[in-house]
């Protein structure tokens, strides 16, 4: 049915590919083999921290040109591990062809030197990374010290849904000079590798290329997990995605392993009365509203599924509610195919609960939802549907709200992103959406077209935490032995 | 035979008291006719006063139903029978589940004023009170209950169908329960309107002959409807890692009191239960009748306290529901029949929306009945695959029983079919589901319809959440 993927075993420069395992994918029916990871894992971990020395003969500004220099080569069309990746993962993504290739096309621009730069300029401040930095005064007269950002022996357990996830890994091991054992996922085993296989064919020798390794395992082998998951060779975990793998992880936590995760998160919308100004505003607000719920195929954490409309409940609010809820679904069929598509593999279990409430008009209207095509469904009252937290693969639910209050009650830390119209509700709201739980608030169309800091994702600051801050002080030698009495 | 297969079409409900052997003797041809007259009959009469099909039945743009195909577009996806909001149980609006509840059924239950009701229990009993329905809850495990609105006739024809399936399956074994009583052995609930506990009552009745040849685990214990949904909701939430978020609904810890007694008697529940199967009923031939998992629990219990082959070796035993979400050893079923001491075994495939039955056949096949017409759909466009031997799809299906609601369903399984040109070894004629069932996804609802194993443990879990709540 497929061509047989192998994924190959990177151990710091040493590629082990002898495709002695077979592994079934998650969707897409892919199988890949890839070798035998109990054979190798005990070479896994870093186990001797003076390896890190090297990374520190690197300046900031060498470890940017090797960055840049590796950009140039992940170029789409010459590269031909990322065009095996990427045949790989039209078959195990949920993205669509279209979209997958222009994610992979841009793969080499996201290493651009200004931005990466800004980056941590924003998250730790390249001074720290650079040197030890003077703390200024403190509580103790006589007490000075100085601080520096160091690298950490991590391991990523990274998410597969864009590739984006193993670009941004392997970007920022690199400039807080840390070691990282990637663990592939299974819906993308290969991108990740093709970064680090272009690394290794640019310079095999250049620390940058030895301190990446990328392993596939099946998540929960508790054999490979109890090897890895050791203070001994590992300081820190990277845990993307699902509530499963970060449980299997927190068996594996001690005195020793510091735990970053990036949960799964959903998103939503809140839109005010403003939008049913006049007819050219309703029209902005759908096709923005549209690009929220649809952009990147709803594949995101950041893409929207319940929708907040400040409408009214009354007859009129509902027309109103029903009216937006066909605009949307309209202007969700014309998105840009680079955008969004149909979804390949629409989630069946999602299908019957639309199916079964389509019947059900007293409490809901349904716009599309009769095969992959996406769908609007709109609440005739004031309460999500019951499967809101399932809503995926371009289906958005329309909530009218007689009160903004209803909706910013609904935010919890569960919630991520949320797009805001107007501008104005935004600024009233963002305050109060952050004390209840809300990570990032966008103008609305933004929340999956554009992201401004990904290094803040989930309101948390995963680069500033990879990075062990180290302080060393003096006093005088006096002061301290004056305090022996 | 035609005789036999004339008063099926004439009506197909009373296939209910009918021989049941004979339905097995049935031509393919015969079963045709016995489908496609039934489908035309049922969707000519059910239409008119079922919103909710009638509404379907414009979307899919079908007036009439030609060949049996056509009916395929017209099966409920099993979401149906929970497609009210939730929002409805916590408002504590009644009023609007009945209305919904009224789309799905040709029985008035339009005086029934349900606005003062909290609770679903309390609304479930409402409608026992008021109207002929007996309805009916699932369990819930996916985190919503459904509601099958089922009338007090049919089950009582359900449990009398039971009976016949019974005394004429397993030929020259059966014992005649209707007619000459048995005593019933429930390791479950007495009272309680999921799927397990509505037919007790009749049980009780039509085959004990009165309450005192009866034994339940919890003889005066309501499986309640409101826990099962709370359950259910903590299970969905703890799946997702979200347990904290679950709100309990106010009506529920005023009640805890008395939910918590059920719990702390539990002990004591189960250690009467086996004194009293032994010392009533050790020895003598019972009729049993629990989901498989269920089963499992109680016979390792048993074992654990030197407790074999209880039962006389006349007793029946029926079952299903296979071993869904439990780990059990390779030879469960042998520890079972280790502690029963029989091994007269009915096993079917269901689900709490039909009446008929699958029962399994010696060759491990689940036979359907002809008064039921299965569909094999592509899982991909739904669309209805042809009647043939060995294809796999999702399994649908149209029971002609029900004549006051709507029971063609499109399930979450995925089946293989037989039967329909070649008969199964076993002698059999017409359609089979050859095993293994398996479901498309474990989101999709399947363990929520099929009478199911799971239910009982949310609702034992919602218990235990409620007494670890610090009050």
């Amino acid at each position: 049915m497929t061509d047989p993927f192998r994924v190959p075993l990177i151990i710091r420069g040493q590629i082990i590919d002898d495709a002695e395992v077979d592994y079934g994918g998650r969707r897409g029916g892919v199988s890949f083999s890839a070798p035998d990871i109990a054979k190798h894992v005990a070479r896994l971990p870093l186990r001797t921290p003076s390896a890190m020395a090297d990374l520190y003969a690197l300046s900031f500004d060498e470890i940017l040109d090797f960055l840049v220099a590796l950009g140039q080569r992940l170029d789409f069309g010459q590269n031909r591990h990322l065009q095996e990746a990427f045949r790989l993962s039209c078959q195990t993504s949920g993205l669509s062809e279209s979209i997958l290739r222009v994610h992979f096309q841009y793969i080499g621009a996201a290493f651009d030197r200004t931005e990466m730069r800004r980056m941590m300029e924003r998250s730790c401040g390249i001074d720290y990374l650079e040197g030890w930095v003077d703390q200024g005064a403190g509580r103790f007269p006589g007490l000075t010290a100085r601080t520096r950002a160091f690298g950490a022996r991590t391991v990523h357990v990274i998410a597969g849904n864009a590739p984006i996830v193993s670009i941004l890994t392997v970007i920022r091991n690199a400039l807080t000079r840390s070691d990282a054992i990637i663990k592939l996922p299974s819906n993308d085993p290969l991108t990740a590798a093709a970064l680090v296989r272009t690394m290794l064919e640019m310079d095999p020798d250049h620390p940058l290329s030895k301190h990446v390794s990328v392993a596939y395992w099946k998540g929960g082998d508790d054999q490979v997990e109890s090897a890895i998951y050791d203070p001994r060779g590992v300081e820190k975990i990277v845990a993307w995605g699902g509530f499963d793998s970060v449980k299997h992880i927190t068996r594996y936590l001690q005195p020793g392993i510091d735990l970053i995760t990036q949960d799964p998160k959903l998103s939503g919308t809140i839109i005010g009365r403003e939008a049913f100004a006049d007819d050219a505003t309703l029209g902005q607000v759908a096709r923005r509203l549209a690009l929220d719920i649809g952009a990147q195929n709803q594949e995101g954490c950041v893409s929207a599924r319940v929708i907040y409309v400040e409408c009214g409940t009354d007859d009129v609010g509902l027309e109103r509610a029903n009216r937006l809820g066909q605009m949307t679904f309209d202007a969700l069929q014309r998105l840009p195919d680079h955008l969004s598509t149909p979804h390949k593999a629409f989630d069946g279990a999602l299908k019957a609960e639309i199916d079964g409430i389509r019947l059900n008009d007293e409490d809901y209207r349904i716009f599309g939802g009769r095969t992959n095509e996406g769908a609007v469904i709109v609440s005739q009252e004031e309460y999500p549907v019951d499967f809101s937290r399932t809503l995926a693969c371009r289906v958005g639910n329309i909530v009218p709200i007689d009160s903004r209050e209803t909706a910013v009650s609904a935010v919890n830390a569960y919630t991520q992103t949320i797009g805001i119209f107007p501008e104005s509700l935004k600024d009233e709201l963002r305050d109060r959406l952050a004390f209840q739980g809300a990570q990032r608030i966008v103008s609305l169309g933004g929340a999956a077209t554009m992201q401004h800091n990904m290094e803040r994702q989930d309101a948390i600051e995963p680069v500033r935490r990879m990075l062990k801050w180290v302080t060393e002080e003096q006093a005088s030698g006096e002061m301290l032995a004056a305090l022996a009495g | 035979m035609s005789s036999y297969l004339d008063r099926l079409i004439a009506d197909p409900t009373s296939f209910h008291d009918a021989p049941y052997a004979q339905a097995f003797t049935l031509s393919c041809e015969e079963i045709d006719r016995l489908h496609l007259d039934g489908a035309r009959k049922r969707f000519a009469e059910l239409r008119p006063g079922l919103s909710v099909l009638d509404k379907l039945a414009r979307e899919q743009g079908i007036d009439a139903i030609e060949t049996i195909d056509d009916l395929a577009p017209l099966l409920f996806p099993h979401t149906v029978y929970k497609s009210y909001p939730i929002s409805y149980l916590e408002r504590s609006r009644f009023d609007k589940l009945t209305k919904w509840l009224a789309g799905l059924t040709t029985s008035d239950i339009s005086h029934v004023d349900a606005s003062g009701i909290e609770t679903i229990d309390d609304w479930i009993d409402l409608l026992d009170a008021e109207t002929d329905l007996t309805v009916q809850h699932t369990s819930g495990t996916t985190g919503k209950l459904s509601f099958v609105p089922r009338t007090k006739k049919q089950w009582r024809e359900t449990i009398v169908h039971s009976g016949v399936i019974i005394r004429d399956w397993w030929p020259d074994r059966g014992p005649d329960i209707v007619k000459d009583g048995m005593p019933i052995i429930i390791p479950g609930y007495r009272y309680g309107a999921a799927a397990m506990q509505r037919g007790n009552g009749i049980q009780v009745d039509l085959y004990a002959k009165g309450e005192e040849n009866t034994l339940f685990l919890y003889p005066d214990a309501r499986f309640s409807a409101d826990i099962a949904s709370l359950g259910g909701r903590l299970r969905a939430a703890e799946a997702r890692g979200e347990a904290g978020m679950i709100d309990i609904p106010p009506v529920l810890l005023e009640r805890r009191e008395a939910l918590l007694e059920l719990e702390r008697r539990r002990p004591d529940d189960l250690k009467h239960f086996f004194s009293e199967a032994q010392r009533r009923f050790g020895g003598r031939d019972v009729y049993v009748t629990a989901m498989w998992a269920i089963l499992y629990d109680w016979a390792e219990e048993g074992l654990k306290r030197g407790l074999k082959n209880v039962f006389g070796k006349g007793s029946v035993l029926l079952t299903g529901g296979g071993k869904k979400g439990k780990e059990l050893p390779d030879d469960w079923r042998e520890r079972v029949i280790e502690f029963l001491g029989f091994d007269t075994i009915y096993e079917m495939y269901a689900t709490s929306e039909q009446m008929g039955l699958s029962m399994m056949c010696e060759h491990g096949h689940y036979h359907v009945p002809p008064i039921q017409i299965p569909f094999l759909l592509d899982p991909a466009t739904g669309k209805p695959l042809p009647r043939k031997d060995g294809l796999t799809g999702r399994y649908a299906s149209f029971d002609l029983m029900p004549n006051t609601y709507w029971a063609g369903l499109v399930t979450g399984d995925e089946i293989t079919l037989a039967g329909w040109e070649k008969p199964c070894a076993c002698g059999r004629a017409g359609p089979y589901v050859i095993p293994p069932v398996r479901r498309y996804s474990e989101q999709e609802g399947g363990d929520d319809r099929i009478v199911c194993a799971g239910a009982p443990e949310a609702h034992d879990r919602a218990l235990e959440f409620l007494a670890e709540l610090s009050m």
